[in-house]
């Protein structure tokens, strides 16, 4: 247990991974997996499962530390009854952690507790054939994309010395053949006198290379001339590490936790530095990178964790900007997801995967114009301000579907303004 | 029925041959391709076409290879976000804007944190929502990079605490030797700030406070003082005037609360087919005002008639209701006058008469007239007195001789600045710099401030909490839409006035806290609403006005007056004892009013061969925001110039003295200097139909030498011509009898924007009277008709095109030519709220101000085909006649112009590049990003409302003067529209953006979107009510109901008959004429002598 605490990422992996199996198996393990998910619910905010401490204590070696699992079950449930009951190790308990006191969770049914007892006094272990699935996941498609390049040179390279090898060959033989049959021995031409020799004799086939080889670079010069100021992909490197996998995935945080202002206003809001405190007030260390990401944020807020207080100066986050449209676009986000009801992942990609947020559509006005002209909108009949504009639409389009585009959206006003 | 011919400039009116060829071209300037490729040098020049491509090549490689790297923008959201702001939503909050003379109840738009829009205030009973040019731009003044950052001493940056430890030393040494202390200041209408004063005099006790304005309305207090014991301004009411008869009033540009004034006056004049009613105006003046604009008649009288005016009317007015005369003398407009008085007579109780004299004896014989008229109580409040002007002029004479005497020691200005807008025959700086001790809170090292010895800067209004009282029973609060802009640690701050005074008189308290102390023992206990203090307060913070003590639709008070003597030229007045009302202590019992001692003193004022009559004009007003480039470029809504003052002449008097006539306004104007009793200044001459002859008008309010960075940029912007100001028996008088003006055979270019595009001869104006509206509702709007085919029919209604679907919202947008008084409230709402360019004088001489909104100012003359016709006169002479500049006092129309969103848009069709199209909802878009500059759009627009960039005016430094290239300046910018630029087309959007916004509100309140939730910035900023905008789809909408009621009536489309389909539609104009159009050019002769005929 204290190995895996010292290696938070692995212990991540471990939890992910049993999570993973759990649901594979899950006619095995049922009450662990339980118990893992009301833990990261209701537990993990406060306490972790090794032995640093959060707002509450680290669980670690709770098993041979507590009175038993009947006592760990009431303290649960409702700690303030049972250090009022008078039990000695509840007050001690209550004492040695600056009486503050734990939420209760009278919620919690006895299978419930059972299952949450069971998981804190054995969290699963590290299983590495589950590995694969995690941490790495969302690398930089630049990186990955060298690869292919580097092997697509090495196999063109192989090529070349294979032909010139087989060149060589066949030049061998040919005069070892003339050789036998007495003919004088041909002179080696240079490989380009050879082609040269070919192409004027094959002036069609010729034709044709050239108009492929030209066609191929023209259309890839017109997409590599269409990508400019086009940063698919693009993800920066932030100054905190932010990791949304971690929070939106692994902990399934709501985007909306942190972008809260997404169905209020026209932008979503990089969310300010007083709500990650909510949370980090009481988790100084994380699973990936441990303290040090935490300690940026502990900086921005002027936090001082060993005082408990925002003693120092703030200090703003310059995050950097990952979806950026041109200042002449007007992008709404409460009309998209909260009258449009779309989802963020729509636009923004599977977030939850990410470790670096990165930019995952085109962005570009032609993606927008296709989704406008694509995206039906049967649903807004329930919207009182559709209504009539519906009802029109449905008699000029006589059952055809109506979409976005249909409904003006895509006329230039509507956005650039 | 071709009604009167409009002419929009004399230029147009004199029809020369230059003129005619000139409005010929699109352009005011010829592209030189000739003398370009005749150029010789081109030739042996470096760059031949092969280095040309290469360059060209390297360049796109270049630009293509730069735009590949990803642009790194930084995020930064607030470290603690404040729980009431979510970042992309305005917050607003209300506010009240007062500065010494205008007053407005407002609401401040935020964005971030920062101010970005003023609105008027719907709650306020005093304005009622509406707000001027001058409001409007004052937002751009908070961010005005020329405000002080600290204090200074002597000149020098200094620090509040050293600046307070120095100052209270020297105050308590003056008081304890018994110095006087002086404070000076404009009208200060804020309970809580007199309180603070006192508090400041209670400490040193040799203060005295002395009130003095710019611009002054002194004789009227003074005046009401001797006829009712109170020295009062009282409040009007033109809301319930049949009749209004102003002397030289311009009540609805600057005469003591415009905006309301406005809001009254829309009310009497908004006609329809059920209502055919309204009020009938007459003005006598001698400039042409804004408000002698909006005149049903008009009367060019000079400066020193006007006096006289008001004797001959109160004459005219007894001999119909019975009573004595006064003693008078013949006037030419005594007619006139004769009409006036038998409109009064037949109104009355239902009439007013206001006159615009700071001469108490003509504001005895108005309110004689008014009392006649019984109009006291009815349209005239005495008993709840207006306090926005309290200045004394005889008080500040009295203390600029004190202060030449050296009896004064230490002298505090406050919101003022006398340095430059005192009478030159004050001298008032000598006198200023004999005291020891001269602090200042301007804001600025303005005129007078900069001869301070202390400058403690105020902060701006938008930073600052401050409490109104512009009427009795109203209250306003003003609240800090934002921290201040200099505020520690980068710079030493500014602070509140208030609070230094508090803090200088040894008070501690936070103002705020004194405000609320205030509000608390005098505010609260007048109203019975609110139980709790806390409630009252934070109520009346969220309203930003209140009104206490007085039930609305209550009887107001009739001044116990003395009926018989009513009708006496001696009036005794009813003493009325006023309690706890701020001039209280200035109340003195009523002396019986010789009105005869008045007339005869009016009677012996002599005319001089030249008088000069100062005015305001509507953007610049009396100057305190002379740095500010929206109003700077805002056109006189007469003279349509921008960035300048000038001399006003009629033209015939100009034509006599050899001035030049300026026929295109990028043509140079003759300069002048001007004299009055040995002051000389020097500015352009403009012809102004309508000026009285003998007479010429400056504008006051120009000339500032330290208003701060604009005139380091441009030069200083026009002339001071405050020095002009007469002191006449204790009070100002602006204007002056005896004016020399000589022809300083000079000349110097202006700017206007009057006569960009000619008209034509287009019916664009209709207009019709009352008389014949109520005969036929349809009047003077008639429809253009063509043969075809199928028979006759309405041009409107041949088509070329199919109509499009507007399966959605159907906006629209009505103008209603009656309430529409030109103020221009609109034009600088719209560049605050689009972010439009200020481009300077140089820019608008070549016709290329970037106002979206601009309104289009017609003189009209009188001759048309009817009367032609009649008369026997030839089509030319008929057309000569037509545009005969004998027209001396021409009738004038406001027409708002922006773009008119056509169905069928002649811009669209051109547009190579799709920049510009329909959206189903009926606006015409217009793409910046997609837009390549071709300018074919503008080519074949016929309002000509297009806007091209001719210059990155938001980066070129030709152009620092344009508020977004200051760090400051940039942040009134609106984040929901595009800042533009250079290269591309631009023009009214119809406010996409708050149609928008507003359609998103209602979608997300799952709701249909609701009438009048949308607003666009011109319509939300007029104060008459003028333009309508909503969805014309929804049945149920205002617009619509008006569109449909108005359908055979006074509806119409600009230039319908070429088949352009405008969305945007206009209602004629009604005047209240005696003389109907049919009528035409009879003079006010011939319809005398019909009159005089029927009474008979």
């Amino acid at each position: 247990m204290d190995t895996m605490c010292n290696k938070p990422r692995k212990q991540i992996l471990a939890i992910i991974s049993f999570l993973f199996l759990s649901f594979i198996f899950s006619a095995n393990n049922v009450s662990a997996a339980d118990g893992a998910k009301i833990f990261k619910q209701n537990c993990a905010v406060c306490h972790s499962l090794g032995t640093n401490k959060l707002t509450g204590p680290g669980l670690a070696g709770i098993a041979t530390r507590a009175p038993g699992d009947e006592w760990l079950k009431k303290w649960i449930k409702n700690n303030d009854a049972l250090r009022k009951s008078g039990d000695a190790y509840a007050i001690k308990v209550y004492n040695d952690n600056n009486q503050v006191p734990m939420s209760a969770f009278e919620f919690l049914s006895d299978e419930e507790l059972t299952a949450l007892v069971e998981y804190i006094k054995a969290p699963p272990v590290e299983k590495k054939e589950e590995k694969k699935d995690n941490g790495g996941g969302a690398t930089a498609p630049t990186e990955q994309g060298m690869n292919p390049l580097a092997l697509l040179i090495g196999i063109i390279a192989f090529l070349i010395i294979i032909i010139a090898v087989l060149r060589g060959v066949r030049f061998s033989l040919k005069n070892l053949q003339n050789e036998k049959q007495g003919l004088p021995a041909e002179e080696q031409v240079g490989p380009w006198t050879e082609l040269k020799t070919w192409m004027a004799a094959n002036k069609t086939k010729t034709g044709l290379v050239i108009l492929f080889i030209l066609g191929g670079l023209a259309s890839s010069g017109w997409y590599a001339l269409k990508g400019i100021g086009v940063y698919e992909g693009y993800h920066p490197t932030q100054p905190i590490a932010f990791n949304h996998k971690l929070h939106a995935g692994d902990n399934a945080i709501d985007c909306q936790y942190c972008h809260s202002t997404v169905e209020k206003s026209k932008t979503a809001s990089i969310p300010s530095v007083n709500v990650c405190m909510n949370c980090h007030k009481g988790i100084s260390e994380g699973p990936t990178t441990g303290k040090t990401e935490i300690a940026k944020i502990y900086e921005a807020a002027g936090w001082d964790p060993d005082k408990g207080a925002y003693t120092k100066p703030e200090k703003p986050i310059k995050w950097v900007k990952v979806h950026n449209l041109p200042d002449f676009v007007f992008f709404s986000h409460q009309q998209h997801v909260k009258v449009g009801k779309q989802d963020c992942a729509n636009c923004h990609g599977d977030l939850k995967t990410m470790t670096t947020a990165q930019q995952v559509k085109p962005l570009t006005m032609a993606w927008c114009i296709d989704c406008h002209n694509k995206t039906e909108v049967p649903t807004m009949k329930d919207n009182p301000y559709y209504e009539s504009l519906h009802k029109k639409l449905a008699e000029k389009y006589k059952g055809e579907p109506i979409t976005v585009a249909k409904m003006g959206g895509i006329e230039c006003a509507k956005c650039h303004y | 029925m071709a009604t009167k011919k409009y002419w929009k400039g004399l230029e147009e009116l004199n029809n020369s041959p230059e003129f005619v060829q000139k409005a010929q071209n699109e352009f005011a300037e010829q592209i030189p391709v000739e003398k370009f490729l005749g150029n010789e040098n081109q030739e042996s020049n470096g760059t031949n076409r092969r280095d040309f491509l290469k360059f060209l090549g390297f360049s796109v490689t270049a630009a293509s290879l730069a735009a590949c790297e990803t642009p790194v923008n930084k995020a930064i959201p607030y470290v603690v976000k404040p729980e009431e702001i979510t970042p992309g939503v305005a917050n607003w909050y209300a506010s009240t804007y007062y500065d010494g003379s205008d007053y407005a109840s407002i609401i401040v738009k935020t964005r971030e944190g920062r101010p970005i829009k003023v609105e008027g205030n719907d709650f306020s009973k005093v304005t009622m929502g509406g707000t001027n040019a001058r409001v409007q731009a004052s937002v751009l003044s908070l961010y005005d990079s020329s405000r002080l950052t600290g204090p200074t001493a002597n000149g020098a940056p200094a620090t509040w605490a050293n600046v307070d430890k120095e100052i209270g030393g020297k105050l308590a040494a003056i008081a304890a030797k018994g110095g006087a202390i002086r404070i000076l200041s404009s009208s200060i209408i804020s309970p809580s700030t007199k309180g603070v004063i006192a508090e400041f005099a209670a400490k040193y006790p040799t203060t005295k406070h002395v009130t003095y304005d710019a611009v002054s309305y002194s004789g009227i207090s003074k005046a009401n003082a001797q006829t009712f014991g109170q020295e009062v301004i009282p409040s009007y009411n033109f809301a319930k005037a049949d009749v209004i008869v102003s002397i030289a009033a311009d009540f609805l540009a600057n005469w003591i609360s415009p905006i309301e004034f406005s809001k009254q006056y829309a009310k009497t004049r908004k006609v329809s087919k059920d209502h055919a009613k309204m009020s009938k105006h007459y003005q006598f003046e001698s400039n042409l005002s804004l408000t002698g604009a909006n005149a049903d008649e008009r009367v060019p009288v000079k400066v020193s008639e006007q006096g006289k005016v008001a004797v001959n009317l109160y004459n005219a007015v007894a001999k119909i209701v019975g009573g004595n005369s006064l003693p008078s003398s013949a006037l030419a407009c005594d007619a006139e006058i004769a009409k006036a008085a038998k409109a009064l007579a037949e109104s009355k109780g239902k009439s007013i008469v206001v006159s615009g004299s700071n001469d108490i004896n003509v504001q005895l014989v108005v309110n004689g007239i008014n009392q006649m008229l019984d109009n006291y109580g009815k349209t005239i409040d005495i008993e709840n007195p207006t306090y926005t002007h309290q200045g004394d002029d005889a008080a500040f004479a009295e203390l600029v001789a004190e202060m030449a005497a050296g009896k004064v020691d230490a002298i505090i200005t406050y919101n003022t600045n006398p340095v430059y807008t005192a009478p030159a025959s004050l001298k008032f700086a000598d006198a200023y710099n004999k005291v020891g001790l001269r602090i200042s809170f301007a804001d600025r090292a303005d005129e007078t401030a900069s001869l301070a010895n202390y400058i403690c800067p105020d902060s701006h209004y938008l930073e600052s909490w401050n409490d109104f009282n512009p009427k009795k029973a109203h209250y306003s609060l003003a609240q800090p839409t934002i921290a201040p802009l200099f505020a520690q640690p980068r710079h030493e701050g500014t602070r509140q006035a208030q609070q230094t005074l508090l803090n200088w008189a040894g008070n501690t308290t936070d103002y705020l806290a004194y405000i609320q102390k205030t509000w608390m023992e005098k505010v609260f206990p007048m109203q019975g609403k609110y139980m709790m203090f806390t409630e009252f307060w934070n109520n009346s913070l969220h309203n930003g006005a209140i009104e206490v003590g007085k039930g609305e639709g209550e009887v107001l008070a009739t001044p116990v007056l003395d009926s018989a003597a009513v009708a006496a030229p001696v009036v005794a007045a009813a003493v009325k004892p006023v309690k706890e009302e701020p001039k209280a202590e200035e109340v003195k019992p009523a002396a019986v009013v010789n009105l005869n001692d008045a007339a005869s003193k009016i009677n012996a004022v002599k005319g001089g061969a030249l008088e000069l009559a100062l005015y305001e004009k509507v953007g610049i007003g009396n100057g305190n925001q002379a740095n500010n480039p929206w109003l700077q470029e805002l056109p006189d809504p007469i003279s349509k110039i921008t960035w300048d003052n000038y001399i006003t002449m009629a033209p015939a008097q100009m034509a006599k003295e050899g001035y030049l006539m300026m026929e295109r306004q990028d043509r140079e104007a003759s300069l002048a200097t001007v004299t009055v009793n040995g002051t000389t200044i020097k500015l352009p001459v403009v012809p102004q139909p309508g000026q009285a002859e003998g007479t010429i008008g400056i504008a006051v309010g120009y000339g500032r030498e330290k208003a701060g960075s604009l005139s380091e940029k441009t030069g200083v912007i026009g002339q001071n011509a405050y020095p002009f100001v007469q002191v006449v028996d204790g009070t100002m008088m602006y204007g002056a009898l005896n004016v020399s003006v000589a022809n300083a055979n000079e000349t110097t270019e202006i700017a206007g924007t009057q006569i960009h595009h000619t008209l034509m001869g287009r019916e664009i104006v209709k207009e019709t009277n009352l008389e014949n509206y109520k005969k036929n509702p349809k009047s003077g709007n008639h429809d253009e008709m063509l043969v075809t085919h199928s028979g006759v029919k309405k041009a409107a209604t041949i088509d070329l095109w199919d109509s499009f679907d507007r399966p959605g919202h159907s906006w629209g947008m009505t103008i209603d030519l009656n309430s529409c008084i030109g103020c221009g409230s609109c034009v600088v709402s719209c560049t605050a709220e689009n972010n439009v360019a200020v481009v300077g004088k140089e820019q608008v001489m070549k016709t290329r101000e970037m106002h979206w909104l601009r309104i289009d100012r017609y003189y009209s003359s009188d001759m048309n085909k009817e009367v032609a016709k009649e008369e026997g006169v030839g089509a030319i002479d008929m057309y000569l006649e037509m545009e005969n500049p004998a027209a001396a006092n021409p009738k004038v129309v406001f027409q708002p112009i922006m773009c008119q969103h056509c169905n069928h848009a002649p811009c669209e069709n051109v547009c190579p590049v799709l920049a510009t199209n329909h959206s189903s909802d009926g606006l015409n878009m217009m793409t910046y990003n997609r837009c390549v500059g071709t300018r074919y759009c503008a080519n074949n627009c016929p309002f000509k409302v297009r806007r091209f960039n001719w210059f990155n005016y938001n980066g070129n430094t030709d152009f620092t003067f344009n508020p977004s290239q200051d760090d400051l300046g940039r942040m009134v910018l609106n984040p929901d529209v595009v800042v533009r630029s250079r290269g591309v087309m631009e023009k009214c959007s119809m406010c996409v953006q708050r149609i928008q916004e507003g359609k998103l509100e209602a979608k997300k309140s799952e709701a249909p979107l609701k009438d009048g939730a949308i607003k666009t910035a011109c319509q939300q900023s007029c104060p008459t009510n003028a333009i309508y905008f909503g969805d014309l789809n929804d049945e149920n909408s205002e617009i619509a109901k008006l569109r449909k009621e108005e359908a055979e009536g006074r509806n119409y489309f600009i230039l319908e008959e070429i088949g352009i389909k405008p969305t945007v539609s206009y209602l004629t104009k009604v005047r209240n004429c005696e003389t109907t159009i049919e009528e035409g050019r009879k003079t006010s002769g011939h319809a005398e002598a019909k009159e005089e005929k029927e009474h008979a």
